[in-house]
This record gives C-alpha cells, sequence and structure tokens, in this order.
C-alpha cells in the first residue's frame, strides 16, 4: 500500500482560480505535515472566517473553521489542554490584524508552541474586496492598491511583520504562497520551533488584488539566508552584514522594511525555545 | 432568643468583612447555621463595608429584615446601607462614634470606644474589629471553651490566636458597659457546620464534576470562583489561565473542549456580551462548555457589586440566529454546588452548551451548612465513539436521540472537521437548506428529553395548593423563608425551577393546577414571566413582581404581593 502522503480531503475548496490559498494548503496538507510525519490525529487545525479560514474542512486533521478573528484562542486552549497536538492557527490578514490583533500580544507573550499561519492577501475578499489593515495605499507610494472600482484605504497600514517582531514572537517569518517549496520549508521551521510561531504569507487574491501587486512583490523579494549577506544600509562590502535570524536587533531593523519596498522572505527571528510555555 | 440577625458596618479597613467572617466561623463550629451576605460599595478601598448575618439555631433560615444587633464603626457608612440593614428601637447598637441627627438611634445605644479598647489591650487601634467580635460572641452567650477549642483546631481562625487580648477586651467590655444580652439558645445540632462561599460552591462543584480546566477574566461578583479555580487548578495536569478577555476565555474554553477536557469559565453580565458568539459557535458545533454568569445590576456596568436576575433573557436568547443552549439557576448554596456538577453533566451529555445562572448575593453570601459535600453525585462523561467507528466516522451523525458520539483531537482514527457553518454529519460546510434543517431539528430535539427533569424543579409548600408562586434564583429563598415565617405555606406552594431553559414539564403541570399565580423575580421587565407566557398558558389570574436589583428583598417587601395572593 502506498502511503498517502496528501493530507488533504475530499472536499473541493470554494477559492477562485488563481487564488493563492491553494499555494498555503498545498505547501500544509501536500508537504509540511506530511513531512513532518505528524499524524493526522495529532495535528489540530483551527481558523477564523475569511477565504483562507475555510482551510480546515480541506486538510485531513481535527479542524474547527470558527469566528473571525479568534482562532488563537481556541488554539492555545487545546495546545494547553493536549500539548502532545501540534496545533496550527490560520486566518487571513483580518483575523489576525484587525478583529483578532488584541490576542497577538498575549499569545506572544505566553509563548505557547502552536504556529500562527496568517495568510496576507491584502483584502476583505470573502465579503468581496474591502480593505484590510494591510492594505497599501497607491497615493502614499505604497505600491498598486485594489482594484479600482473599491475606494483606497483612509488608514495607513499595519505591517504585521513589525509588529509581529517588535512584540517579542519567539519565531517569526514570511513566505510567498507562490514559492511553495520555501513556504513549506518555513511551515516545518515554524511547526518544529518550541514556541510561539508567527508565518506571514503574502497570498495573491485573484480577483480582488490589481495584478500590478503580485508582479511587483515577486520582483522585488529577498529571500533571507542565514549566514549570507543583507544588502541593507548598514551593510558594506568592508563590513557585510549577514543574515541571523537569532539576533533581535538584527530582526527589528529587517522588520522595518517596508513590505512593498523589499519584500523579505525567510525566517526573520527565531528566539530560544527555553521560555516556551506547553 | 432562638435566631440573631446582626448588622456590622464600617469603612473599608475597619476589618467588617473580617469580623463577621470569624463570628459566622465560631458559631459554625458550635453547630449554628447562619449566612452573611456582603455589601459594599464601588470603591476598591475607603469606601463603605456592611455584612449581614443571620445566625439560627434550629435551622438554616435567611437573616431578618431588622437587625437585632449592630455593630458601627461608622455612623456615616452606616447611612451607605442603612436600607440593607434597617434597626429598630429593639436593635442593640454598639458604636464607635456618637450618631450624626440624621439617625435616630435606638434607646439601647451603647457608644463603646472599640478602636480605643483595641489601643489599650493590643498597643493599636486596628484590633477593634477583633473587640468587636469578643463582647458579640458574649452578647450572643457562644460558649468560651467551645471557641477556644475552635481557635485553637481551625486553621481558618488562627488570626484569632495571636489577638487573644483583643478578644478578652471585648469579652470584658461587655460587663463594663452592662450590656443586655442578646443570648442564643445552644444549637440544635451541635455538630459543627460547614461554611461557603456561594461563588466557592460553584467552584468546587466544577472540580467535583471533572473540571481540568479553567480560563477566565477578571469581574465583579464572580472573581471569587477564578480565584479558588487559581488555587486549585494550578497544577500539573490541570490548567488554570487568566485570559487577555472574555472573548479568549470562551475561545480557550472551545479549544480544551475539543481536546477533550471538561473546561469553564466564570463571568458576569458584560463578560456574558463577550462570550456569546462563542456560546453560539458551541450551539452550532456541539461543543460542551460550561458558563458561569454571577448577575450583578445592569445594563451596561449597572452596579457592579450589586444584585439583579437580569441576565435571563440574554442567557436563554443570547447569540444571532438560533442557538440552543441549556440554563439552569441555582437558588441556595446547596444548589450552587450540585448545579454546577450538573451543567458539566448535561454539558457532556447533550454536547451544548450551558450557562448558569447565579447573582451576586447567592455568589456573595457565605453560607453555614450541613456539609453536603460528601453525597453521592453521578457525573457524566460525554459519549465517544469507539476505535471500530472509525471506518467513515460520522462526528454529527444523525442518531435518534439527536447525540452524535464526539472524539476528541488527539483521537486516532477518528479524525474530523467542524465548523459554524452549517454542515453535514461529516462536519464538512453544506449549503442545502435541507440540511440546514435537520441540523436545528438535531440541535433542538437533542435537548428535548431535559424537560423530564422533574428532580430540577423544586416544589415547597403545601402539595395541592391552588395558589402558587414562580420564582428563580435567589429570590427563591428569599419567597421561600417569607412565606414559611408568613405562615401562609400552608395556602400557597412555590415552584422553583432550577432548569429554566428548556423548561421542564413539571413547571407545566404546576402551573396548569393554579388558580391564581404570583411571579417573583428581581429584575425590572418580568423577564421570567414573559418567558413563562411565551411557552405556556398562564392562569387568567396571574400577577408579577418584579423590580430591579440594587438590594436584596425583605420580608417585609415581598409580604404585599404575597398577602395579596390570599385576600
Amino acid at each position: 500500500m502506498i502511503e498517502k502522503v496528501d493530507r488533504t480531503t475530499d472536499v473541493k475548496p470554494i477559492w477562485c482560480r488563481g487564488c493563492g490559498n491553494y499555494g498555503v494548503l498545498g505547501a500544509l496538507a501536500k508537504k509540511a505535515l506530511p513531512e513532518l510525519k505528524i499524524p493526522n490525529h495529532r495535528t489540530f487545525v483551527v481558523s477564523g472566517i475569511g477565504c483562507s479560514s475555510r482551510i480546515p474542512a480541506y486538510i485531513d486533521a481535527y479542524g474547527l473553521n470558527g469566528i473571525h478573528g479568534r482562532a488563537v484562542a481556541v488554539a492555545q486552549g487545546a495546545k494547553l489542554a493536549k500539548p502532545e497536538l501540534t496545533v496550527i492557527a490560520i486566518g487571513g490578514d483580518g483575523d489576525f490584524f484587525s478583529i483578532g490583533a488584541g490576542h497577538l500580544p498575549h499569545a506572544v507573550r505566553r509563548n505557547i508552541d502552536i504556529t500562527c499561519i496568517m495568510v496576507n492577501n491584502f483584502v476583505y475578499a470573502l465579503t468581496k474586496g474591502q480593505v484590510s489593515p494591510t492594505t497599501p495605499d497607491l497615493r502614499r507610494g505604497e505600491g498598486p492598491f485594489l482594484s479600482q472600482e473599491h475606494y483606497p484605504p483612509v488608514d495607513p497600514l499595519l505591517d504585521m511583520v513589525s509588529y509581529s517582531v517588535s512584540t517579542g514572537a519567539s519565531f517569526v517569518a514570511q513566505g510567498i504562497s507562490t514559492d511553495v517549496p520555501h513556504l513549506a520549508w518555513l511551515m516545518k521551521e515554524g511547526i518544529g520551533h518550541r514556541g510561539f510561531s508567527f508565518i506571514s504569507v503574502l497570498t495573491p487574491c485573484a480577483t480582488f488584488n490589481a495584478p500590478e501587486l503580485f508582479d511587483v512583490i515577486r520582483a522585488k523579494a529577498i529571500y533571507l539566508k542565514e549566514g549570507e549577506p543583507v544588502h541593507l544600509l548598514e551593510s558594506s562590502d568592508s563590513e557585510p552584514w549577514t543574515h541571523d535570524p537569532g539576533n533581535i536587533d538584527r530582526a527589528l531593523r529587517l522588520a522595518r522594511v517596508g513590505l512593498l519596498e523589499e519584500p523579505l522572505l525567510g525566517i526573520l527571528f527565531r528566539g530560544s525555545a527555553r521560555n516556551a510555555t506547553v | 432568643m432562638r435566631s440573631v440577625t446582626i448588622g456590622m458596618v464600617g469603612a473599608g479597613g475597619d476589618g467588617v468583612v473580617v469580623l463577621g467572617g470569624l463570628l459566622q466561623r465560631l458559631s459554625a463550629a458550635q453547630g449554628y447555621y447562619s449566612q452573611m451576605s456582603r455589601h459594599y460599595g464601588a470603591q476598591i478601598r475607603g469606601g463603605g463595608s456592611a455584612v449581614k448575618l443571620g445566625v439560627d439555631a434550629d435551622r438554616f433560615s435567611m437573616p431578618r429584615d431588622d437587625l437585632d444587633i449592630l455593630v458601627c464603626f461608622s455612623w456615616d457608612k452606616y447611612v451607605e446601607f442603612e436600607s440593607e440593614l434597617p434597626i429598630t428601637c429593639e436593635t442593640l447598637v454598639v458604636a464607635d462614634e456618637t450618631p450624626p441627627p440624621e439617625v435616630h438611634p435606638p434607646p439601647e445605644w451603647f457608644s463603646a470606644g472599640l478602636a480605643d479598647r483595641s489601643r489599650a489591650a493590643t498597643g493599636s487601634r486596628v484590633n477593634k474589629n477583633i473587640v468587636a467580635l469578643g463582647l458579640v460572641s458574649k452578647v450572643l452567650g457562644l460558649s468560651r471553651d467551645g471557641m477556644t477549642e475552635a481557635i485553637a483546631r481551625d486553621h481558618e481562625l488562627r488570626l484569632l490566636r495571636e489577638r487573644l487580648a483583643a478578644l478578652e477586651e471585648g469579652e470584658r467590655l461587655m460587663t463594663d458597659l452592662s450590656l443586655p444580652g442578646r443570648e442564643l439558645q445552644p444549637a440544635r445540632d451541635h455538630s459543627p457546620k460547614l461554611v461557603l462561599l456561594g461563588n466557592s460552591a460553584k467552584a468546587r462543584g466544577a472540580l467535583r464534576a471533572g473540571c481540568k480546566a479553567f480560563f477566565g477574566y477578571p469581574i465583579t461578583p464572580a472573581a471569587e470562583i477564578m480565584q479558588e479555580m487559581q488555587r486549585e487548578l494550578s497544577v500539573e495536569g490541570a490548567i488554570y489561565l487568566q485570559a487577555e478577555d472574555e472573548i479568549t476565555a470562551a475561545g480557550m474554553l472551545v479549544g480544551a473542549s475539543l481536546a477533550g477536557t471538561k473546561a469553564m469559565t466564570s463571568t458576569s453580565g458584560p463578560g456574558l456580551d463577550l462570550m456569546t458568539e462563542t456560546l453560539g459557535l458551541a450551539s452550532s458545533a456541539e461543543i460542551p462548555m460550561v458558563i458561569v454568569d454571577v448577575q450583578r445590576c445592569g445594563p451596561s456596568t449597572g452596579i457592579p457589586s450589586k444584585s439583579e436576575q437580569s441576565d435571563l433573557n440574554h442567557a436563554i436568547y443570547g447569540s444571532h440566529g438560533e442557538a440552543p443552549r441549556v440554563v439552569l439557576a441555582p437558588h441556595d448554596v446547596l444548589s450552587c454546588y450540585r448545579l454546577t456538577m450538573e451543567s458539566f453533566n448535561i454539558a457532556e451529555r447533550f454536547q451544548t452548551p450551558v450557562v448558569l445562572l447565579s447573582d451576586q448575593w447567592l455568589g456573595q453570601t457565605y453560607f453555614a451548612v450541613d456539609d453536603f459535600q460528601n453525597s453521592e453525585y453521578p457525573i457524566v462523561d460525554r459519549a465517544r465513539p469507539s476505535r471500530e467507528d472509525s471506518k467513515g466516522y460520522l462526528r454529527y451523525q444523525l442518531t435518534a436521540d439527536g447525540i452524535s458520539p464526539m472524539s476528541a483531537a488527539g483521537d486516532e482514527g477518528l479524525v474530523y472537521q467542524t465548523s459554524g457553518l452549517t454542515h453535514d454529519e461529516k462536519g464538512a460546510p453544506a449549503f442545502s437548506a435541507a440540511v440546514h434543517q435537520h441540523l436545528h431539528e438535531k440541535r433542538w430535539a437533542k435537548l428535548t428529553p431535559l424537560r423530564e427533569r422533574d428532580d430540577l424543579v423544586q416544589v415547597y409548600g403545601k402539595e395541592g395548593s391552588e395558589i402558587g408562586i414562580v420564582t428563580w434564583g435567589s429570590s427563591a429563598s428569599f419567597v421561600v423563608e417569607t412565606l414559611h415565617d408568613s405562615g401562609l405555606d400552608e395556602q400557597i406552594s412555590v415552584c422553583v425551577p432550577q432548569l429554566l431553559c428548556p423548561l421542564p414539564n413539571r413547571v407545566e403541570e404546576y402551573i396548569q393546577a393554579m388558580r391564581r399565580l404570583l411571579v417573583v423575580e428581581m429584575n425590572y421587565s418580568g423577564q421570567l414571566h414573559r418567558y413563562l407566557r411565551s411557552s405556556l398558558d398562564l392562569p387568567r389570574d396571574t400577577h408579577v413582581y418584579a423590580r430591579a436589583g440594587g438590594r436584596p428583598f425583605s420580608r417585609r417587601e415581598l409580604m404585599e404581593p404575597i398577602r395579596r395572593l390570599v385576600q
């Protein structure tokens, strides 16, 4: 008998053609989870509300598609109750950075060993294209915004990576759903990290993002590799700055890099696992 | 005297609650029943603080309306609580200062100089409450040998071991002032009574039921439940967590419950608001959860430290869509314990959220009662699928009783995905109106056996009477006691539904036998009355006595509508 390496269910996703969520599902259910060899019954995936939050139904693991913004709360309760579970909280930028933003600093300080995957598509897509806290604004030079029929955002965007690093999350990474192998690697690192992990996934919305948005992101993307030079102002030929995810000061500096100026992909910070709860 | 009612009032820091607590413990050690309610304002420190302690030699009874004895450290503060602690011309008043003109002290009024006596005996004015304790215990004629023995034995009385000088000073004060006695008859049953706070009884009930996880957020007047759970669950193999808000607490509860752990939270009205969305999810996805709501005056912040029964509508109907749940309400300390256990049993058996509606009075009153903790109580666990069910396991299988065996995250071979979305038997999202209808039928129908729970309806008074009162929660204690004292319990019976939702058939049977009915509750709009009216046919001759909270019912107050029933 061939071992099933694909942890998807037979439920058909509701996502649009070309949706970046397929990349997230593939990275998690077809690569990260099977490759980590964590049995399906030892995995619990909880989500909020939104396009990406439909994902538990598509993954062969214990799952709950729960309440908008509250996946992190449910995840912590489950992990505390049954520490042998691998617990993953998935949601969108609205989930993690708008309605549920208040939960993040507390999850960070508790440092409970859960993995949060924020599927950032820069938009409220399920409700047909409203702005989210991560929606860039063209007028401020923040790159291409949403499709033209929608009003541009009036509030400045919240840079989720900067936010997560500044709260001292013990593992912070950013991936892109169009690079599934790299994203799966980040997920495996995040799940394997003992403590609270936060992975932001830049995810194209085929329906409401302006097509240029991901052209720009992909063109500008910079992969961070441990031990390799990082090209920032502070780095010079005489004193090159090499990437060290264990250095919080450098992580904070990296987090200040504007997402649409130079989208950084990789592990920004990996703290000590010593203080992890559960 | 067979019973005595003592009021103690002062400013925060006067040690009124300690005084009342010690007196209650000393009397309980000698077999006396008692109840001590707490009355306080909004201040953290320095505000008014009062207790009302009713001690009874024969039976577990409520304190009387009027005080037999008042210990007053501050007349200013007394004025704040006057309506809750009324004095008469027969009250023995021991005060630390001269009353202001607006207070008319009774003839037996004594300026005791408690603080000065404390300084004389102990070098500090701080022990004035212990001096008062010595004085009052002497006035009551408590057995001194019994007190000595209790102080030596009871850890909770250890404070007195170093303060015997103050206690003895108070005892001497009685002779020095030639105080008249208010001597209590010896307790009918000498066996020591258990002293328990209503909120503690709920915490203990939860632990007894097998609760292994508590998630909460501090709120008045429920904080004592959280504190007790913190003490008990901060151990290996159990979970206690103070969440960042009530939304999180409820969310964590869902996570723990899905992982197979019995979990609960406690809160008050504002917290229940925040938990309501999660309650709807738990109803939809059939996740056992227990929420204890210790009600206080609302709406909004209301009066956080005072009792009211105004969350009934919210508990029964709160949440969008139609989310069936179970609502229980204890009315005394025993039911605080037993119904918390029952909340877990029902949550587990029926895979449903359960709201236990208590209130400030019940939660923050100390009761001295016969110990009920040694009785046998059934403990129910949720139905779990067996490994044989693993082939094609259907989490929401449509069964005859509507209850589908539930695996816990971590169980091998029984993996499922669930959702707050309308879902099919597997738990997968479904968009058909027919599935939606079936799911509603399943969730509502599975709770119908609860209607047969006659044991969750208490009926007091004469069998076959045609005049009855329906009341709930702490109001029931006041109604039953008032009726008992008035002697009208020969003509009028009282029905107390402890299970409010779904409404037991026994309530309907009771009401159908009535010619005249009175509904008593402490909320402005008569929520129980409206609920009953919407659920069943009430007699044409039905009356309602409902008012907003803020102060407890008195016998005097309740006698008016009760007397009208027999006129």
